[in-house]
């Protein structure tokens, strides 16, 4: 699955630690996520969009092969 | 998300203090074995006689304990990537677990089977740990 957490933070001009802070994880939590080693949850991803302000879908993609 | 049944995060340091205590005497049992004279047990029951000594009970289950707390308590920020982590680790020890169970029965017999039933009562919480901690160490490595 492909995201664009590393884009949306940098529109809102947030850290890989202020990000995790706003939606109570670990920073490295949010790095396996951009990396892609980690898929969060329905809910952790519902977060992030609605604190982003976009769609789950605009933050998440499907791959080939997922 | 629903959160996982574990210990709290102190419980990990108390695992440490107390696993050193409980191993030692373990040792001491298998090795040498030392028993503690405080600890034996006489019954007579219509006659026949039963005494044991309740040292290796004593150590087993304080081992368990130990290695029970240091496996299972929180991590300081335990999200729900760690607790992904925890589950898998948790599987990959059991299936290895087993994979060296099935080894020791094939090829150990006698006494020395008796040893690795022993040893394993303690080895899927061993495998676990190491493995969780490693995946951790990676986690925490890949994120720097």
């Amino acid at each position: 699955m492909k995201n664009t957490i590393k884009v949306q933070r940098a529109i809102h001009n947030l850290t890989q630690d202020d990000l995790a802070k706003k939606i109570s994880v670990s920073r490295q939590t949010i790095n396996t996520m951009e990396s892609g080693k980690y898929v969060p949850s329905t809910a952790l991803a519902l977060k992030m969009a609605a604190l982003f302000g976009v769609g789950v879908e605009e933050l998440f993609q499907l791959e080939e092969g997922d | 998300m629903k959160k996982l049944p574990l210990l709290p995060h102190y419980y990990r340091q108390i695992g440490c203090i107390l696993f050193v205590p409980f191993l030692a005497l373990g040792i001491a049992y298998m090795a040498f074995d030392y028993t503690i004279p405080w600890l034996n047990y006489r019954m007579d029951p219509g006659g026949i006689e039963f005494s044991t000594n309740f040292t290796d009970e004593l150590a087993a289950v304080g081992l368990i304990a130990s290695f029970v707390m240091i496996a299972f308590s929180r991590e300081k920020i335990e999200d729900e990537a760690i607790q992904f982590f925890r589950l898998e680790a948790l599987q990959w020890a059991v299936w290895v677990n087993y994979a060296i169970l099935v080894l020791c029965i094939l090829f150990c017999y006698g006494g020395l089977f008796f040893s690795v039933m022993t040893f394993n009562l303690f080895t899927v919480l061993i495998i676990f740990i190491i493995r969780f901690r490693f995946v951790l160490y990676q986690y925490n490595k890949a994120s720097i």
